[in-house]
């Protein structure tokens, strides 16, 4: 089992999968892993919770020193309740000085209820994270006040549970040292999940993080005239770019012409395509904390003062529909 | 199930639609103070308030608590709840509640809904718009050892059950849960409705509970503050190229034109 390492000097990663892979963003939480047991000399552990998880636990432990596969039937859908069960064993038996996690929709349930249970601190959405060199303190660096600041947070008690925001850490590059790959079997009582999932609806299954080139709209872009205008950009852009996809800040999503999984920013997606075309709009931090990764930002606005020109690379003047509607069709007769 | 007992837990914060510049950061106590901004009741929380009104619209006997906590609450601003049709607004102010972190917050809303039985479900927003940290309904949960659902975009009771749609990457799971529940609401759930300057000066004369920490017999021991060591403005800025054009439609195909130039297509 698990190797003499010293106690309190794990850092847990919680790696988690897409399509049976291991999902891009759990390489950027491995890169920040690395980097924190690095600082303490600790080792770099990681979990993979779910189910039939055997490629992805071998895929994984060429970045970790030791893998724990936690396999069940009752893992293959997420639930915070039985999740943060299995996570609470796992801490028993390892006794983790600090777990990371990303920064999805599923760990916004998972990392409060885990976090009360093991009696961890808890920081969501950090782009930061270190331990301070003179007490051995962690600091927590994250947006606060949709985005208008940034917060560092000193926790001073172990152990520590935080939440990364996705393309804000660099992923880890592979090592040639192989991890040592542990099946750790928790207690699963279906019990313990209280509430009842009856229907899983997808509405569109998109991945807006893979996107190569995305255009956005916003408030501006009022109705679905509009939208239809933005994907017709989108298609023209389909002869440049790989994978494009719409995406919206909020005002489109509230107004329900644009379903939540399209929405980017801090309640959104966080993305960082090559290229991005905000359309419409005004550029509110919580919008614009979801492009910073973006390669190159363009602007089409119909105010001059709008604050999304200050944060982009090229930036147009005027209605957005006729500018948009030259633009495309240009970019379809460029080849 | 007729009569609903329902909870808002509500939070006021400085506007977060307000503009950038009005947010002044003091570096002395390491805060962030709003200049000219009046507060106003978190717009998450707002949603929730509006799943709360929208249960209550189906039934009509139900009755809705607002709660909310701070160490410096205006009562103009969270009579608002009432105005929208809440029936009850109690509030938890108390210097000792200034600069809690979640798990402290969660534990004096915790106490004080206890107080407030029964309760058949609990509202909050998901997140709060100054720290946007996302825990504390959720732990309000724990606390109370309450099952949870996070991130609903719709709220709707039926034959003695709640269901909840919550918002996931694809779409939306409906999940059944039993009362009392605690449920976190997004913005997907709808904007609070139309308050008239009527109805909130109808509420203007209204009673409020207003009680603090002893009121709650809350343990001192388990108020801790969040610990900030540092804040900064947060930058993005880019230099941008405008591009030219006698008309829009020329913009547009400059624009096509100079990503060519510069290689981004």
């Amino acid at each position: 089992m698990a190797k003499a390492i010293e106690k309190h000097m794990r850092i847990l990663v919680l790696a988690e999968m897409e399509d049976r892979k291991l999902a891009s963003n759990a390489l950027e939480l491995l890169g920040a892993g690395r980097g924190l047991a690095d600082q303490i000399a600790g080792s770099l552990c990681v979990a993979v919770l779910g189910h039939e998880i055997g490629d992805v636990s071998h895929e994984v432990a060429y970045f970790a020193d030791e893998i724990y596969s936690l396999d069940h039937t009752l893992f293959a859908n997420f639930d915070p309740q039985l999740y943060s069960s299995a996570l609470i064993q796992l801490h028993e038996h390892i006794n983790f000085k600090m777990m990371l996690m990303s920064q999805t929709l599923e760990n916004l349930s998972l990392a409060p209820v885990t976090a009360f249970k093991i009696g961890a601190q808890v920081i969501t959405d950090c782009i930061r994270v270190a331990f301070e060199a003179e007490t051995g303190h962690l600091l927590c660096t994250k947006p606060v006040y949709g985005a208008k600041f940034l917060s560092t947070f000193k926790l001073e008690k172990e152990p520590y549970l935080v939440t990364l925001r996705p393309k804000a850490f660099e992923p880890i590059k592979p090592s040639s040292k192989l991890g040592e790959i542990i099946h750790f079997d928790p207690v699963v009582d279906k019990k313990l999940s209280k509430v009842e999932v009856i229907e899983n609806v997808k509405q569109e299954i998109i991945s807006l993080n893979k996107a190569n080139a995305i255009v956005s709209g916003g408030r501006g872009v009022k109705n679905s005239e509009g939208l239809h205008q933005l994907k017709e950009l989108v298609e023209a852009l389909r002869r440049h770019f790989l994978k494009v996809e719409l995406g919206a800040s909020r005002p489109l999503v509230d107004a329900r012409l644009v379903p939540p999984s399209r929405q980017i920013g801090l309640t959104g997606e966080k993305v960082a395509p090559e290229l991005y075309i905000a359309v419409g709009i005004s550029g509110s931090l919580q919008h614009i904390t979801g492009i910073l990764g973006a390669k190159t930002i363009i602007a089409i606005n119909s105010d001059p003062k709008a604050h999304i020109f200050q944060v982009a690379d090229y930036g147009v003047i005027g209605n957005f529909e006729e500018v948009v509607r030259a633009l495309a069709k240009r970019l379809e007769d460029l080849s | 199930m007729k009569r609903i007992h329902i909870i808002v837990c509500v939070k006021q914060v400085p506007d977060p639609e307000g503009p950038a510049e009005s947010f002044k950061i003091d570096p002395d106590s390491k805060e962030i103070v709003p200049v000219g901004l009046p507060p106003v009741i978190n717009p998450f929380d707002e949603n929730a308030l509006e799943a709360a009104l929208c249960v209550k619209g189906t039934y009509p006997a139900s009755r809705i608590t607002v709660i909310s906590m701070g160490q410096k609450l205006s009562q103009p601003v969270l009579r608002k709840a009432l105005a929208a049709g809440a029936d009850d607004l109690i509030l938890l102010a108390d210097q000792k509640f200034k600069h809690l972190d979640s798990p402290s917050t969660a534990y004096v809303l915790s106490n004080a809904i206890k107080k407030n039985v029964p309760y058949d479900l609990i509202l909050t927003g998901r997140q709060a718009g100054d720290w946007d940290f996302g825990i504390t309904g959720l732990l309000i949960a724990e606390m109370l050892q309450l099952p949870s659902i996070n991130l609903a975009q719709k709220v709707e009771i039926k034959n003695d059950a709640i269901f909840v749609e919550r918002l996931t990457r694809y779409g939306y799971e409906l999940i059944k849960a039993p009362v009392p529940v605690v449920v976190t609401v997004g913005g997907e759930a709808g904007e609070l409705r139309y308050i008239s300057v009527r109805s909130l000066q109808a509420v203007s004369g209204k009673p409020v509970k207003v009680y603090n920490a002893e009121d709650l017999q809350l343990d001192p021991q388990k108020l801790t503050t969040r610990k900030i060591i540092e804040l900064s403005a947060f930058h993005a800025q880019r230099e941008c190229k405008f591009i030219e054009g006698e008309s829009f439609q020329e913009r547009g195909e400059n624009l096509a034109l100079t990503l060519r130039r510069d290689k981004i297509i």
